[in-house]
């Protein structure tokens, strides 16, 4: 037999026409700001504040994080040495670590404060609006600490420096 | 190898976009996918065709060190811009491994089969061989057999890549439909070898100083791009991907064998070769009738049909620039005035599988069209 004993597919097809869906989130207010604990905030703001957007953050972290009942499968997502263990209700599960929440005002009022968890390759990520949004890097420090700096500190991304040629014709592949 | 006519199922378009996700049967109102009719062939023939495809990928692979190591005069010789050199040289050394690629056959069903061409680098028509005409045969006629593992090898070849918990980013020009429904369908395979992925427009990719960044400004570390290396070098990131700021595949040795001025070296290294058909840089080594092809095209652009000097033949296009290769004429097979070529796919290197296009004149262009086929 030479051909395929089955043709299985998960991402064409009627199986997952649901897949395509997919948008490109919140962008994170330009005043936010991102403190490893309470401490750094008080710097910054007063401690009621500090605390009480802490303990959301916390919340937000126990409530809707992401679970993986094996730590591999946590750490695919978010990369080796990013995910803590946690238990409820008699079971235990993996989930990213936090490493301190992000604040600031939202527009059109209000105040908002997120988790902000380790990402794969560095990243710092936050959830928002169901998903994930890259929001800096954690830059390491050696001794296990970690310097959190945001993405726009990062040198802006430039794009289109792929695709000019295949405007000269019909198709790339062949 | 005989062509039948055969009776199209009734539903197959409604079908084939909705099970399959095949979106691009038919291009530009023309009848893309063509299971009017189906190509029969024995058992033997499948034979020669994957034993000739077998041999012809050893010889690619032996091609390719050869030129990594004689270097400059070589790859002077294909045309092969000098910023890329060190690239090709690092990615053979360190065993960089390939995916895929498709040789372009001429058999009739006796002879040997001889090399048309080597699609190295940015072969498409792989969705239609894996699944679309494996969906046909399984409806018309399970009990039948087909030269087609094509999907069972991509899975295999993706799990023993070695890519572990990375991404890959599955990059085509924006807007290409058949383009993108290749890149989605690799894509689907990778999946299923427990992949992590993700699609972007080439035109998208960003550069941050350091590494290539997706939409989200997520590193790109591995970048399976359906886009040829001669143009990737030659645009403005071009430097970044070089200098192996991601793992590329294909990886850029597939440079040496993707443009047709390695058809001239395979023939200069394995002269008289059965599946080779003579081949040179230069016009005036061959007798009778010439086909002069541009070192680099695609889709049968600028091709050129000479009998002594005389064009007897010619597509047109954009292509020429960087000079042009001179491979002797083979008469092609011609069934019902359908003119049929052999795309023999290699998966990691391994023979695995074929699909038939044809076409109305005896030069396979973009107008061609897909036909199935199964054996006995």
């Amino acid at each position: 037999m030479k051909k395929s004993r089955s043709v299985r597919l998960v991402l064409l097809g009627s199986a997952s026409a649901a897949l395509a869906a997919c948008d490109n989130g919140g962008a994170l207010p330009t005043n936010a700001q991102f403190y490893p604990t309470v401490n750094e905030c008080i710097a910054d703001l007063d401690a009621a504040t500090c605390a009480d957007a802490k303990a959301v953050a916390d919340r937000t972290q126990a409530v809707e994080a992401p679970r993986f009942g094996q730590k591999e499968q946590c750490e695919q997502e978010f990369g080796v040495g990013n995910c803590e263990t946690r238990q409820a209700a008699g079971s235990s599960f993996f989930m990213p670590m936090m490493m301190g929440y992000m604040m600031g005002n939202m527009m059109g009022g209000g105040r908002f404060s997120q988790p902000v968890y380790r990402g794969p390759n560095s990243t710092a990520v936050m959830p928002s609006g169901g998903r994930l949004l890259n929001v800096g890097r954690f830059d390491t420090l050696g001794a296990g600490r970690a310097a959190f700096r945001p993405a726009a500190q990062i040198t802006p991304v430039s794009r289109g420096g792929f695709g000019s040629t295949a405007m000269n014709y019909r198709a790339a592949g062949g | 190898m005989q062509r039948l006519p055969v009776t199209p199922r009734a539903d197959w378009r409604a079908h084939v976009e909705r099970d399959l996700g095949f979106a691009f049967h038919t291009i530009d109102g023309s009848a893309y996918w063509d299971e009017t009719a189906c190509y029969r062939l024995t058992s033997a023939e499948v034979d020669a065709i994957e034993a000739a495809t077998g041999e012809l990928e050893q010889m690619a692979l032996a091609l390719v060190d050869r030129v990594v190591q004689t270097g400059e005069q070589d790859l002077e010789r294909l045309h092969i811009p000098r910023v890329a050199w060190e690239a090709i040289a690092a990615s053979w050394h360190s065993q960089e491994k390939n995916l895929y690629g498709r040789f372009d056959l001429a058999y009739r069903g006796e002879g040997p089969p001889k090399l048309l061409e080597y699609n190295a680098d940015t072969p498409t028509a792989l969705f239609e061989a894996a699944v679309v005409q494996w969906d046909w045969l399984q409806a018309t006629s399970p009990e039948r057999d087909q030269f087609n593992s094509i999907h069972e090898r991509l899975i295999e070849a993706w799990a023993n890549f070695g890519i572990g918990a990375k991404r890959v980013d599955f990059a085509a020009v924006r807007n290409h439909a058949e383009d993108i429904g290749t890149i989605e369908y690799l894509r689907d395979t990778a999946i299923q070898a427990k992949l992590e992925t993700a699609r972007i427009a080439i035109e998208d990719i960003g550069w941050d100083g350091q590494s290539f960044r997706d939409l989200d400004d997520r590193p790109i570390d591995v970048l399976f791009k359906l886009y040829p290396w001669e143009w990737l070098v030659g645009e403005e990131f071009g430097q970044h991907l070089l200098s192996g700021a991601a793992q590329v595949i294909e990886p850029a040795w597939k440079m040496v064998l993707s443009n047709k001025a390695a058809l001239a070296l395979l023939w200069e290294m394995a002269p008289d070769h059965p599946n080779l058909l003579p081949a040179f840089l230069e016009p005036g080594h061959i007798a009778g009738n010439v086909v002069r092809k541009p070192i680099y095209s695609r889709e049968g652009a600028n091709i050129q049909v000479l009998d002594s000097g005389r064009v007897v033949a010619e597509t047109d296009g954009g292509y020429g620039a960087e000079g042009f290769v001179y491979q002797a004429h083979v008469e092609m097979p011609a069934f019902d005035g359908n003119y049929p070529v052999i795309g023999s796919w290699v998966i990691a290197s391994r023979p695995s599988g074929i699909g038939i296009r044809e076409d109305t004149t005896p030069i396979t262009r973009d107008t061609s069209r897909f036909v199935p086929h199964f054996f006995e």
